[in-house]
């Protein structure tokens, strides 16, 4: 009995560690192009999650439509985000100052969000929503498989862009050298502001996913950063696979937690890890030469 | 010999150089005289403000922006002297609160002894959180920082039966018998002595040799630790310092409230706050803070009284971030001194005077007679002279 509980959690944690890693590497490509640290990245999430409940409230139609609008939109947003709000700061005090302005943003989006839409708790009703399917033992809600292959799918077609088109080698080169960029003909501020509205993207896609099945309220933002903050850390800031493997790991060991613990102290691995992470290794278990100052 | 190019001597002055000195000491002596002044005055405002506040309401708002302007000056120990900007000293606000109200809760001790001995031991607690803290720099400082607010709003959340959870943990009052006016008043008191505590030790750090290596750590850290600045101690003991202030804030505002929330005291939005006042007034500054404090503080409680409880308080603060952040990271002092001159006199790089009118000038001004043979300067410029020795 305790064996199903436990495969149960398990492919509960795969699942959610899938969103994490989503959602992670768009953190991440902020990093990497400027240096940022995106604090309203999850305010974005929970924005695009609202967009989804509001589009399926006002058309009844499928809420992962909603995507059609909101990724070129998230894309938009974060290209102007990228070029007419980070690069005005002072490059010195960048990382810190992207750091405010960017919690800025988060609480702008907070405040709208409960201004427009009040405080009131949301939820989209689908036909499938009570759905689940027998997998091994385990229940599985068809809504969390929508939204971890929905994840998924977003970041395999991440990896494709990075590792297989121009404009991918272009961010990558970016990332790992700005000057040398410039010097072989890489516009990069260009590509900086693409990669900003790259990882904006990512969340609207995980903000869709979210909505499939959970309770949204305004200031539910804050439950997502400080994981994301911590998984991003003890992957090491600024790569890709560190996070994805730390949200995959992280997600699993809150799932697993979660039985004994309930789902409060759940939440505290991400910041037992993030503290063993800054005892053990400061730069993060998976990032390279970029982690080491920031 | 004296050049043409020569700027020592003070050309206005009609006396000599050991005049322009006293001079110059006199000049520096009465800005002194009216800084002093200006804080006499200020402090005489602050402290008439209780008996001046037309209403409770006004007076308690009143403690409200004193205690803001406590945790900004707290907050700006770290910030303002190391440049560390750190988005999660609620978590020690909501420490100190806690610790005064369970200590007096479950030792009895009396209010005020609870209050000192939760500021020590936050200090106890802070030297490992800061060393595990202070381990990385820049933006993954910060994302620590906040993660130490939305840990203890967790642990407070979940452990009820210690904490008192969501239902919240009343303080008793130090002062059961006065009345609420008189209890206002003491408390509008007491936190002014805590902010002017604070105050003569940001003041006294700011003119010491470890205040000058934090400084150094805050303008380029890598050189600081080169130059031998013993960075990772001087940034413990600044972080320690400020994290106690900001607790013995919260536990006087344990005190004064005396009923405690988690979401409230544990809040991103009380740290952000700090951030906000602190870098609105100028962290560099020894009072930015407490302007910062003022305006912002003045202006939050407007806006909760006009209204009310809609989420706009949120974007007012999210604008008003953004637009420091972007317009003015080095606060409004600087600013206004930056805008002052630029309605004041320009001072321009060009010299508008030929070399040989500048002479004759300082010559003149300095009293002795011209022994230059007046004709081999006339006419030449600065540019030509620059590093000759004409006789």
């Amino acid at each position: 009995m305790t064996g199903t509980l436990l495969f149960q959690s398990l492919v509960l944690g795969v699942l959610l560690g899938g969103l994490y890693a989503l959602l992670a590497a768009g953190l991440t490509l902020y990093f990497g192009v400027m240096r940022v640290v995106m604090i309203a990245h999850s305010a974005f999430l929970i924005l695009a999650a609202y967009l989804a409940w509001f589009f399926h409230q006002q058309t009844g139609m499928d809420p992962l439509l909603s995507l059609v609008i909101t990724v070129p939109l998230f894309f938009l947003v974060g290209v102007g985000m990228q070029r007419l709000l980070i690069t005005r700061l002072r490059p010195a005090t960048l990382t810190m100052m992207s750091v405010l302005l960017t919690f800025a943003v988060a609480l702008f989006i907070e405040g709208m969000i409960g201004f427009v839409w009040s405080g009131t708790q949301r939820r989209i009703q689908l036909p499938y929503s009570g759905a689940s399917i027998e997998f091994f033992g385990a229940r599985i809600a068809v809504v969390k498989l929508v939204a971890f292959a929905l994840a998924a799918l977003a970041l395999a077609g991440l990896y494709l862009l990075m590792k297989h088109s121009r404009f991918g080698q272009a961010l990558r080169a970016t990332i790992q050298h700005r000057e040398a960029a410039q010097l072989v003909g890489i516009k990069t501020d260009r590509v900086a502001g693409f990669g900003f509205g790259l990882g904006l993207a990512t969340a609207a896609i995980g903000g869709t996913a979210l909505s499939l099945d959970a309770t949204i309220y305004p200031s539910l933002h804050w439950h997502w950063i400080g994981p994301l903050m911590a998984i991003i850390v003890v992957g090491g800031l600024g790569s890709i696979p560190g996070a994805a493997i730390a949200a995959m790991v992280l997600g699993i060991g809150q799932s697993l937690l979660q039985v004994p613990l309930g789902t409060t102290w759940a939440q505290t691995i991400f910041y037992v890890a993030l503290f063993a992470t800054l005892m053990l290794r400061p730069q993060g278990f998976f990032g390279g030469r970029l982690a080491q100052r920031f | 010999m004296r050049n043409a190019s020569d700027t020592r001597l003070p050309a206005t002055t009609p006396a000599g150089s050991e005049e322009g000195g006293t001079t110059r000491s006199a000049r520096w002596s009465r800005g002194r005289v009216a800084r002093v002044a200006a804080l006499v005055v200020c402090a005489v405002l602050v402290l008439s403000f209780p008996s001046m506040a037309p209403n409770a309401y006004i007076l308690s708002a009143g403690i409200v922006v004193a205690s803001y302007a406590c945790t900004a000056t707290a907050w700006n120990f770290m910030g303002g002297f190391t440049g560390y900007v750190s988005l999660g000293h609620a978590a020690f606000f909501g420490l100190g609160a806690y610790g005064t109200g369970i200590l007096i809760r479950d030792l009895g001790l009396p209010s005020f002894v609870a209050w000192l001995l939760a500021g020590v031991l936050v200090l106890l607690v802070t030297i490992p959180l800061g060393i595990a803290a202070l381990r990385v720099r820049g933006a993954s400082f910060v994302i620590v920082s906040i993660s130490f607010v939305l840990i203890l709003l967790l642990v407070f959340q979940a452990w009820g039966s210690f904490t008192g959870g969501s239902d919240g943990l009343v303080v008793p009052r130090p002062f059961p018998d006065l009345l609420r006016p008189e209890h206002h008043r003491v408390f509008f008191y007491l936190f002014t002595a805590l902010l002017a505590v604070m105050l003569l030790a940001w003041w006294l750090i700011d003119r010491s040799r470890f205040g000058t290596g934090l400084k150094a750590v805050r303008e380029d850290e890598d050189k600081a630790q080169a130059l031998g600045v013993p960075t990772r101690n001087y940034k413990l003991v600044a972080y320690v310092v400020s994290a106690t202030f900001t607790a013995l804030a919260g536990g006087m505002y344990a005190l004064w409230f005396g009923d405690l929330d988690p979401i409230f005291q544990f809040s991103i939005m009380l740290g952000s706050y700090m951030v906000l006042m602190a870098l609105f007034g100028g962290v560099r500054h020894l009072y930015g803070p407490l302007l910062g404090a003022v305006v912002v503080g003045v202006g939050l409680e407007y806006f909760k009284l006009e209204f009310g409880d809609t989420q706009l308080h949120l974007v007012a603060t999210a604008l008003l971030l953004g637009l420091v952040v972007l317009f003015m990271p080095d606060g409004i002092i600087p600013a206004a001194k930056a805008l002052a001159k630029r309605f004041g006199p320009q001072d321009s790089s060009i010299r508008e005077i030929s070399a040989a009118e500048l002479q004759e000038r300082n010559l003149t001004a300095s009293g002795t007679p011209s022994s230059t043979p007046s004709g081999t300067t006339t006419g030449r410029t600065v540019a030509d002279d620059e590093g000759e020795d004409e006789r």
